[in-house]
């Protein structure tokens, strides 16, 4: 097998709360490898979700190391961490997160123009055309719906061909047809871009479409053993 | 910085919503400073458009109790197209009107055919002045003829020169050129007063040379070849390129100071500017992370909201200045009628750019740390909130910056202002000011937690409610100590400073004070004058000293300015005096007083502050011009004078053999009881006609006049820092709306009526003006209790109506305030606030 574009060692996240620090993940060691598509699984406060951000370099670990696409994400700055999103991560959230002032066209363009492409726009053009919203593309986040707003999103996150693509629940808010139709998008991109898809999900179908399925609980990952015992 | 320009523009698209607050609050501050910049260099304008008419001439040459040399006199008409000479002086005007003698102090202006050289005098009835003052005639003030009794006709006495009142003095062109004038105006010929025994060597006039120079002249060349041919005559140059040198002064300070208090109010403004940006960026936490994320750095986020907060200043800018450049011109009519001097109104771009300088630099330092902050927020915050990065302070770069600009501003006010001292001290004063707010809403929110949770507490649900919320953790506390604790605690050290003034003026002064000052007491009529005194029982005090007038030309031989800067005492002419004994009031604090028969060379008795402030040392040698001649004697001694009781103080005291043959007067102060006052007055005014009598209450009054006008210009300026404050507020009340909202539908999901959640909600605002009025009270009586102890030497009382309209002010401000923003939250229905809350 080829080396992980993902590498987690002994990872551990504890933050501070109101009541103290709390500790949100500890020993979790993975590796991806490209063109996975790894689903995380598990009950809500489990880390799923903190966990994608420690892969994103959204978040910091406080304990272990994270190495993607053989760079250490720990030692570098916020700075560092934004320019290697830029060039290597696309990201899509349940919330969708669309900047409200720019036209959908705008939002897409938004990465491109950070990582200094001369044709942004038109490069973003095309990627709203290819999921299906090229009539749509001079719309402001607020004139579009749900499921609209999350093909934008998704549009957004593959712009920039990112080789490492993290999802966080992204038809969480969307009803059974649209969250269908982006799912179908999402590995869809992932396919024709030859990405490393990795998501975060309550669902089971969507947890099914993927490579390989990571079960999260009280902060670590649960054996497959205890996963198969419990199923 | 292309790319955070776009992101800037595509972030504005949604307008101005929402930017009110920041706007108003810049706009207000800058527009304060460019309208008060306006009306200044306005005056400046008309007064140097105006100089030579306010002058009476295109130059004028004035010399202290001495008229003009031979050789004086020929330069200036071999210079000048036209000479005219008048001679100011003060005196008694005396009446006898139905059977009573009425006696007033007036300002004499005796003129010759030549006056007025420019402008004209308007009289009542309109006559041609040369009617007017021909044959005896004499024109004055209505003020002063109301107050004698006198009409059109009457028949009253200057010295012993009866004259006629032709007709009343309405305006006079050179009125502005006067000064300070204790009295109304009287003109009459000097001709006319010839045998009225009040121009005598060594009496208390000045005389002035109006001169009408030719087409062309040069003033500065004139000016220079006059005092250096009459150098040690005391000559004193004014010309048309200022011809209100005192006025000019007087308005530069006062409008100074004004801006200087205006900057106080940008403070505010500040405030609130820092408060509106955090809560802008506050809304856009999410879009922040979501740039981040997408791999946006500090730098260009950074930039997009500096560019943003920059195209607002710029907005908030031209606001402020179109405003300040309009209301002056707006009100011109209304200005102009109460000004005593000409103003040219119009728009001057170096009040403006002063203005813009102020409120750009402000709006850079109050915006700064909000934006630095938003460098800070990270692309986690899109997962949970509570993720900033609980730093106190900015990066240090920010701070730097921060203080560089402060330090930029402070530069800005000292050399706009030309006063370092008082830039300084107002600049420390706003910073001292803020800290002690913001400390003090740390103070009263921690005392708000402590006693929502006291059994006093208990069963009282609204006020509860109130300290609770004013003890949690919003910022509510310090939003309002922070903007209305500044423009209260300047009107409260306005208030506590100027009733210690007028107690001062009013009730203490006078128990100490004499009750008359006279003057021009020739040396034959002392002893008369003395008799009818000593033998009144009612006179409990007389003090009398022979009094000339001189200018301290020399120090160690140098020109004193070069040695003493420029000090007060070298302003002009001082008293000088002379005397065998040392004076009662007075105490030798250095050196040796000379011995009562002392005939050496000339030695001199110094005022000791006033040496020590003018780096004067024991030996050194003075020399004083005294009517002309110059006396150079030796500091031997140094005295405590102390002027504070308005009785006889002089600067500089010599042996008598030094000032003997040089014609004098002598001065006397009289302490009398308040209904012996008449008498004296009468008899001495009917026995020694050229004798002046100036009642010191009448002076006191004078003052006080004065006084309150300048209190009452720092009150406006203060005022505008409270309208700010109060902006202020309505922006923290508009941006609470939103959590009060929700705390009222939780409120009333409990079971809670409408009217005791509209009492928690008017509670809380109470609290936390009667807070800011309390904290701005103890700044405002430090100020007071500080200037009135340090500067004005009154010793301090609480003044105590101010520091209750301070309090009730600090209330009713964040009263209305408050519950002009109750009525959403009321009237919300819980429900649908819950729900949107989900």
């Amino acid at each position: 097998m080829s080396d992980p574009v993902l590498s987690l060692t002994d990872v551990a996240l504890s933050l501070h709360g109101n009541a103290g620090m709390v500790d949100i993940l500890h020993g979790i060691t993975l590796d991806v490898h490209a063109g996975e598509t790894l689903a995380m699984v598990g009950p809500s406060g489990s880390g799923k979700s903190s966990l994608l951000m420690l892969m994103g370099g959204l978040e910091r670990a406080t304990g272990g190391k994270i190495t993607a696409l053989g760079r250490d994400l720990g030692p570098m700055s916020e700075d560092a961490l934004a320019r290697f999103r830029r060039e290597h991560m696309g990201v899509v959230f349940q919330s969708f997160h669309l900047i409200p002032t720019m036209t959908a066209l705008e939002n897409v363009a938004v990465p491109l123009e950070l990582a200094g492409a001369r044709d942004a726009f038109d490069r973003a053009e095309a990627e709203l055309e290819a999921v299906g919203l090229g009539h749509r593309m001079g719309h402001f986040p607020a004139q579009m719906s749900g499921g609209e707003q999350q093909r934008v999103a998704l549009a957004r996150a593959a712009a920039p061909r990112p080789k490492l693509l993290l999802a966080d629940e992204p038809t969480g808010n969307l009803d059974g047809t649209n969250g269908t139709a982006i799912t179908d998008l999402l590995f869809g991109l992932q396919e024709r871009h030859g990405a490393t898809l990795i998501l975060v999900t309550h669902s089971p179908d969507l947890a099914a479409r993927c490579s390989r399925v990571v079960s999260l609980r009280d902060g670590q990952i649960v054996p497959d053993a205890v996963l198969e015992a419990a199923q | 910085m292309r790319l955070a320009y776009a992101f800037a523009r595509r972030e504005l698209r949604t307008g101005l919503r929402g930017f009110g607050i920041f706007l108003a609050c810049l706009a207000l501050g800058v527009a304060a400073i460019a309208a008060v910049g306006s009306v200044r260099a306005s005056i400046e304008a008309g007064l140097s458009r105006e100089g030579a008419a306010l002058l009476g001439g295109d130059a004028e040459i004035e010399f202290t109790y001495r008229f003009a040399t031979d050789e004086e006199r020929a330069w200036m008409d071999a210079q000048a197209v036209a000479v005219s000479e008048i001679v100011d002086f003060r005196s008694l005007a005396v009446a006898d009107v139905d059977g009573v003698t009425e006696r007033g102090l007036t300002q004499v202006k005796a003129v010759d055919s030549a006056y007025p050289l420019i402008g004209a005098v308007e009289l009542d009835p309109p006559l041609p002045l040369d009617a007017a003052l021909g044959d005896f005639g004499a024109v004055m003030e209505r003020v002063l003829a109301d107050r004698m009794g006198l009409r059109v006709g009457d028949t009253f006495r200057l010295g012993t020169q009866d004259l006629t009142l032709s007709a009343i003095l309405v305006t006079e062109p050179d009125s502005a050129a006067g000064g300070f004038a204790l009295g109304p105006r009287t003109i009459v010929l000097k001709s006319a007063l010839e045998e009225a025994g009040l121009i005598a060597p060594g009496t208390l006039f000045s005389t002035k040379y109006r001169l009408a120079l030719p087409d062309g002249a040069d003033l500065a060349a004139l000016q220079v070849e006059a005092e250096d041919r009459f150098a040690t005559s005391g000559l004193r140059w004014t010309d048309a390129r200022n011809g209100a040198p005192g006025i000019t002064e007087f308005v530069d300070r006062l409008g100074a100071f004004l801006i200087l208090v205006g900057l106080s109010g940008l403070a505010v403004g500040g405030v609130g500017v820092s408060a509106a940006v955090r809560s802008y960026l506050a809304s856009k936490t999410s879009v922040i992370a979501t740039l981040k994320t997408l791999g946006a750095s500090r730098d260009t986020i950074f930039l997009t909201y500096f560019i943003q907060i920059g195209i607002l200043t710029v907005i908030g800018l031209a606001l402020g200045l179109i405003l300040g450049a309009a209301l002056p011109l707006l009100f011109a009519p209304i200005i102009e009628a109460r000004l005593p001097v000409p103003a040219a109104f119009g728009i001057y771009p170096g009040p403006l750019a002063e203005a813009a300088v102020y409120g750009a630099l402000a709006a850079l330092i109050f915006t700064l740390w909000p934006l630095a902050r938003a460098e800070e927020i990270r692309p986690a915050a899109l997962f949970r909130d509570a993720l900033s990065s609980g730093r106190l302070l900015p990066a240090g770069r920010y701070l730097v910056a921060t203080l560089v600009l402060a330090a930029a501003l402070v530069g800005a006010a000292a050399w706009f202002s030309q006063t370092l001292f008082l830039t300084l001290w107002t600049a420390g004063g706003i910073v001292g000011a803020l800290v002690v707010l913001a400390l003090s809403s740390i103070l009263i929110r921690f005392a708000a937690k402590r006693l929502a949770a006291t059994r006093a507490a208990r069963g009282r649900t609204a006020l509860r409610l109130a300290l609770g919320a004013i003890g949690g953790p919003r910022e509510e506390a310090a939003s309002v100590v922070l903007s209305l604790g500044l423009g209260l605690s300047v009107l409260a050290a306005v208030g506590q400073i100027d009733g210690n003034l007028r107690n001062a003026i009013a009730g203490e002064l006078p128990d100490v004070a004499p009750s008359y000052f006279f003057v021009d007491i020739q040396s034959n009529q002392l002893p008369g004058f003395m008799e009818r005194l000593e033998t009144d029982p009612e006179v409990s005090r007389i003090d009398s000293a022979p009094m000339l007038r001189g200018i301290i030309t020399q120090i160690n031989g140098r020109p004193a300015a070069e040695v003493a800067g420029d000090h007060w005492v070298l302003e002009g002419d001082r008293g000088v005096t002379y005397s065998t004994e040392i004076p009662g009031n007075t105490r030798v604090t250095e050196g040796t007083w000379w011995e009562a028969d002392y005939t050496g060379p000339p030695q001199i008795s110094f005022a000791a502050e006033e040496a020590e402030e003018m780096g004067l040392s024991l030996g050194d040698e003075m020399t004083i011009n005294i009517l002309g001649r110059d006396i150079t004697g030796t500091i031997t001694s140094f005295r405590a004078v102390d002027f504070s009781n308005a009785g006889i103080g002089f600067i500089l005291s010599m042996n008598p053999g030094a000032l003997a043959g040089a014609p004098h007067t002598h001065i006397a102060t009289v302490y009398a009881s308040e209904e012996a006052e008449a008498p004296i007055l009468r008899d001495l005014a009917s026995q020694f006609p050229n004798i002046t009598a100036i009642r010191v209450r009448d002076a006191i009054d004078r003052v006080a006049d004065l006084l309150g006008g300048l209190a009452a210009a720092t009150s406006y300026g203060a005022s505008a820092t409270l309208v700010t404050g109060f902006l202020v507020l309505i922006g923290a009340a508009a941006a609470g709306q939103r959590a009060r909202t929700y705390e009222a539908a939780i409120l009333k999901t409990l079971g809670a009526s409408r009217a005791s959640i509209l009492r928690s909600f008017a509670w809380r605002s109470a609290i936390l003006g009667l807070g800011a009025g309390l904290v701005a009270l103890v700044a405002g009586a430090l100020g007071g209790w500080a200037v009135a102890t340090y500067i004005f030497e009154t010793g301090y009382v609480f003044i105590w109506d101010n520091a209750l309209a301070i309090i009730a002010a600090g209330i009713v401000t964040t009263l209305v305030a408050g519950l002009a923003f109750a009525l959403g939250p009321l009237s919300a229905r819980p429900a649908q606030v819950l729900r949107n809350r989900e």
